[in-house]
């Protein structure tokens, strides 16, 4: 079974899809080398792509951070860290996206409600488990949530607390779902592994079983905190929308196997769900690429109609929105002409929102993913949105993976020279302001979604484009933290290729590194 | 109030379920949040040896979310980190470690590197030490701190920081000391949301009775040579009620320099004449040409800052919305101190609670409680220590604010208390998610009058 949801322990993306942090080239060639809808006949699990590891590596952002912001924003669960306080700082951030988005969705604004178990010394030498277990009944008293997580650590999982044992124990205690999720940092080298550890968790514990009903014009959406597009989108199909996980209700998490099929913004957060949904619950999830630009939100609404039988009216939506968009979209496009961009993001929303870069006129030849994982869970080459890019929108030469390492953006931006940059996480848009290049921060993911989505972001480069003489007094007053050999280096990835061959000179090529495995066709 | 009056005292918290361990809504990082302390000084740039997300949740939190401060220039983003991995756990992370600092010395342009290490390593058993070593005998300008979050918070770590680059980079001294010549060991940098504009008002002022200042961190700091030149300064002055006497010790120690502690932040005109008296008679500029110094820079900045204290009397005393009365902190000790006392002998209010959250060491308790003991002749304040925001907002539910709105010097987590409670919240310590803090100061002279801005522009605000 390619999912398996019988252990708690989610299986990380590198083991079940292959995923890489370090890789540059094209983009044709990465799709080549990933195996999926381009040069199949890979396997059905995870694909090999080379990897670059550079001795010098910037902090990154781990799993357990992942689950945070997604088991820790269920509207009515509470989110134990078991570890010491360090853990816990992530709370101020998410707290704040949380409201945020609460906000932007029209829900009852409120903080966050997360608990750290707030380990001490003497804890690592003689255990944490009471600790967890006194933390788990301060959360009932307090709050008599519907559910409570418990975020595994990098120190719980090195001193090797049974979490598992004191979850199953204190949930037969109290009665509602106690969720031991392992997305410890060091377990995987992406932080996407632990949107999935999430995921597994909810599948786990907090799906229903076996639903005594269907409801047949439900689609699950899995999300963000992103603003209502879809509500008002997939009304139009005569359906209604069950987002998870961030925002949502336990008893929305619940019914997600009672609906006709789940979609997702991004398949890099939804890949786990909505195969586990499909494979364990028979909840189909559908099998496109993305609801970006014409073509890709085209196919997407196209492949929601005919898995609930609304062929008819998608059909007049998308003639309908084709044509009311076209106007604005003809004058952004003359607006934008000559315009270069350059998109930063995670990766398979790095792919949708290339082709709208393009829809728009804009220029792109480079852009930086944080990861790329050669399949989906699904292993369905309909789902494989790096070709769906490169078959509607044409190449990019320029495309390179890491995960967020700052140092590396300098020669990326150099080579290209964008008149803006995309961009979601933190941590790079200060080196861009700091070079005049300005950067907008997609705060709500679903900005850009189908063809308003196209417009939307035309007219915040617009507003972006006016940015840019604050930038440009920032970088004529600015000195940056990196040495000049560094500053002059044209290839971002030097000091890995260095180390590869220093490496290849001392030992024989082993066929496989380490981190890296394949699993062949059973 | 006046001296007829009976002696108010703040009443001691209520009775609450046991207290437990746990957290909920965080007020503090862990050691290795002492990575933004490194970024607090000029040029120097935290090696971080710890798993992938824990620079990330540091410096977002400490210095994004809070006061949207910027990472600094080698903090944030820049920071490099070994991320490690499942490799790093079973097989250890030196090498790994080593790796990275020869790395970081070809690609990061600074005059100090401090290598943090984080849970994994400090539980695995790494050999740090031996790791750096090679390269401070090469004379790479890096040092080392352990600081994996176990054994304590950001405060820990900051102190861990300050002694790895006193007893590593600054090393022996027996040189002559420069009279006139103070380090300063106040505020947390990062974790107090104020601190660049707060040091820069004390080095301001403290510049102002002739001292020659090293404040170490922030813009006014000179970087890694202020650091070098501690030895030779005359004395080492601590503002605040146990943050940095542990450093301050230990210079005494090492290099038998003396030291003058000032538990009180001084804010307001009557506290920051207090403050520099007391550090002149200290320093021995008290005398001769340095008093007549010390008395014109006092009478000049207290005279301005009555001007405007005049003025804002029209607004304190005929403002007819109402202006709150009772007030409560939440927050640092060195913070909560100065604030009580700024808001109860210059302004008038009445203390109805004050928690303090940093999680001070027991030894320094007793020294906080008599601190708030003696606000004024006429007031005393029983303070809590509580860390857990659960247990802190039940205290303030159950806390008796009198008749009108309350306000509330606290944090983003008391924003929905304040609510609830139909008061206000001035933010003012970590998290601040709702300010942004460039150069604002809230203490000595300046600060003190932006303070009294903040807090009235709130209350109006409130207004219809």
């Amino acid at each position: 079974m390619p999912i398996n949801l019988r252990t708690p322990v989610v299986e990380s993306r590198e083991q079940r899809l292959g995923t890489v942090i370090g890789w540059e080239g094209r983009a044709s060639d990465l799709a080549a080398e990933s195996c999926y809808a381009r040069g199949g006949g890979c396997g059905s699990k995870a694909r090999r792509v080379c990897e670059l590891q550079s001795p010098f590596t910037q902090g990154s952002v781990c799993s357990e951070q992942m689950v945070e912001c997604q088991a820790g924003n269920v509207r009515d669960a509470v989110l134990i860290q078991h570890s010491p306080i360090g853990c816990g700082a992530g709370q101020v951030v998410f707290n704040s996206i949380y409201r945020n988005g609460l906000a932007m969705r029209g829900l009852p604004v409120q903080s966050l409600h997360l608990i750290s178990t707030n380990l001490a010394e003497k804890d690592m030498v003689f255990g944490g488990a009471a600790k967890l277990e006194r933390t788990i009944r301060d959360a009932w008293e307090r709050h008599h949530p519907k559910a409570i997580f418990i975020a595994n650590s990098c120190s719980t999982a090195i001193i090797g607390d049974d979490i598992d044992g004191v979850a199953s124990a204190l949930e037969a205690e109290i009665g509602v779902p106690v969720i031991p999720l392992h997305c410890e940092g060091f377990k995987s080298k992406h932080w996407s592994t632990g949107f999935d550890a999430t995921q597994h968790g909810i599948l786990r514990q907090i799906v229903r079983k076996n639903p005594p009903k269907k409801q047949e014009d439900l689609v699950n959406v899995i999300n963000l905190w992103g603003g209502d597009v879809f509500t008002p989108m997939l009304a139009e199909l005569g359906l209604r929308v069950n987002y998870v996980v961030d925002l949502a209700t336990v008893d929305e998490l619940a019914q997600l196997s009672e609906a006709a099929a789940t979609v997702t913004f991004c398949y890099t957060l939804g890949s786990y769900l909505s195969a586990a949904l499909e494979q364990e619950f028979g909840v189909p999830e559908i099998k496109a690429p993305l609801p970006y630009g014409f073509a890709g939100t085209d196919a997407w609404l196209r492949a929601i109609a005919k898995q609930t039988n609304r062929e008819e009216k998608a059909e007049a939506y998308i003639s309908r929105e084709r044509a009311r968009i076209q106007p604005r979209l003809a004058e952004l496009r003359k607006l934008l002409k000559g315009k270069k961009g350059y998109v930063s993001t995670g990766s398979a929303y790095a792919h949708g929102l290339i082709g709208i870069l393009r829809e728009l006129g804009v220029e792109v030849e480079g852009s930086l993913v944080f990861h790329h994982d050669p399949v989906y869970d699904s292993q369905d080459p309909r789902q494989d949105t790096l070709s769906h890019m490169l078959d509607t929108y044409g190449d990019v030469p320029q495309f390179t993976v890491g995960n967020r390492q700052q140092y590396q953006f300098y020669a990326l931006l150099q080579k290209i020279k964008p008149d803006f940059i995309i961009i979601r996480h933190n941590g790079l848009a200060p080196l861009a302001a700091r070079l005049g290049i300005p950067a907008i921060p997609l705060g709500d993911e679903h900005h850009v979604v189908g063809y308003q989505g196209i417009v939307n972001l035309g007219e915040s480069i617009l507003d972006v484009l006016a940015h840019s003489k604050f930038h440009q007094d920032l970088a004529a007053h600015t000195r940056l933290p990196y040495r000049k050999w560094w500053l002059e280096q044209t290839d971002p990835f030097v000091l890995a290729k260095e180390k590869q061959a220093a490496q290849a000179a001392r030992r024989k090529p082993t066929p496989l590194s380490s981190s890296v495995r394949r699993v062949t066709a059973k | 109030m006046t001296a007829h009056e009976p002696k108010l005292a703040a009443a001691a918290p209520p009775p609450l379920a046991a207290k437990t361990h746990s957290i909920e809504q965080i007020r503090y990082g862990c050691a290795i949040g002492a990575m933004q302390s490194v970024a607090a000084i000029p040029r120097a740039v935290p090696v971080n040896h710890c798993g992938p997300g824990c620079s990330d949740k540091q410096f977002m939190n400490l210095a994004f979310y809070n006061g949207f401060q910027g990472g600094g220039y080698g903090g944030g983003a820049v920071a490099p980190s070994t991320n490690a991995s499942e490799r790093e756990v079973v097989f250890g992370g030196a090498d790994r470690l080593t790796e990275l600092i020869d790395a970081t010395l070809k690609v990061l342009d600074a005059d100090l590197f401090v290598v943090l290490t984080g849970c994994i390593p400090d539980l695995v058993g790494d050999d740090v030490a031996a790791a750096v070593k090679p390269f401070q005998q090469q004379g790479a300008p890096v040092v080392f701190a352990e600081t994996g979050g176990f054994h304590g918070n950001n405060f820990t770590g900051h102190e861990r920081v300050t002694r790895a680059i006193i007893d590593q980079l600054v090393g022996e001294y027996d040189g002559k000391r420069v009279k006139g010549s103070v380090n300063v060991w106040s505020l947390l940098p990062y974790h107090n949301t104020f601190w660049r504009g707060d040091l820069a008002e004390l080095k301001r002022v403290l510049t102002g009775i002739g001292l020659k200042v090293n404040i170490l961190f922030g813009p006014e700091s000179a970087g890694v040579s202020e650091w070098k030149a501690i030895p030779s300064a005359q004395f080492n002055l601590v503002i605040g009620p146990w943050l940095g006497l542990e450093t301050a010790r230990h210079l005494e120690a090492k290099y038998g320099q003396p030291f003058l502690h000032t538990p009180g932040l001084p804010i307001g005109s009557g506290e920051t004449n207090a403050f520099l008296r007391r550090v002149a008679s200290f320093a021995g500029l008290d005398k001769g040409k340095a008093k007549q110094k010390l008395d014109a820079f006092i009478a000049d900045e207290e005279t301005r800052y009555y001007k405007y204290i005049e003025d804002f009397t029209d607004f304190y005393s005929e403002y007819w919305w109402g202006l709150p009365a009772r007030f409560a902190v939440i927050g640092d000790s060195a913070y909560a101190l100065g604030l009580t006392r700024f808001l109860v002998n210059q302004l008038g209010l009445i203390p109805a609670r004050v928690i303090v959250t940093e999680n001070p060491p027991e030894e320094a308790r007793d020294l906080i409680r008599d601190q708030f003991h003696a606000i004024a002749h006429d007031v005393s304040v029983d303070v809590g220590f509580e860390e857990d925001s659960y247990t802190i907002h039940q205290l303030l539910r159950a806390t008796d604010f009198g008749h009108k709105p309350p306000i509330l010097f606290g944090t983003t987590w008391e924003r929905d208390l304040a609510k609830e409670l139909k008061g206000a919240v001035v933010e003012v310590g970590f998290p601040a998610s709702y300010e942004v803090v460039l150069n604002r100061s809230y203490i000595g002279y300046r600060g003190a009058l932006t303070l009294l801005e903040k807090i009235y522009t709130t209350a109006v605000s409130a207004s219809a």
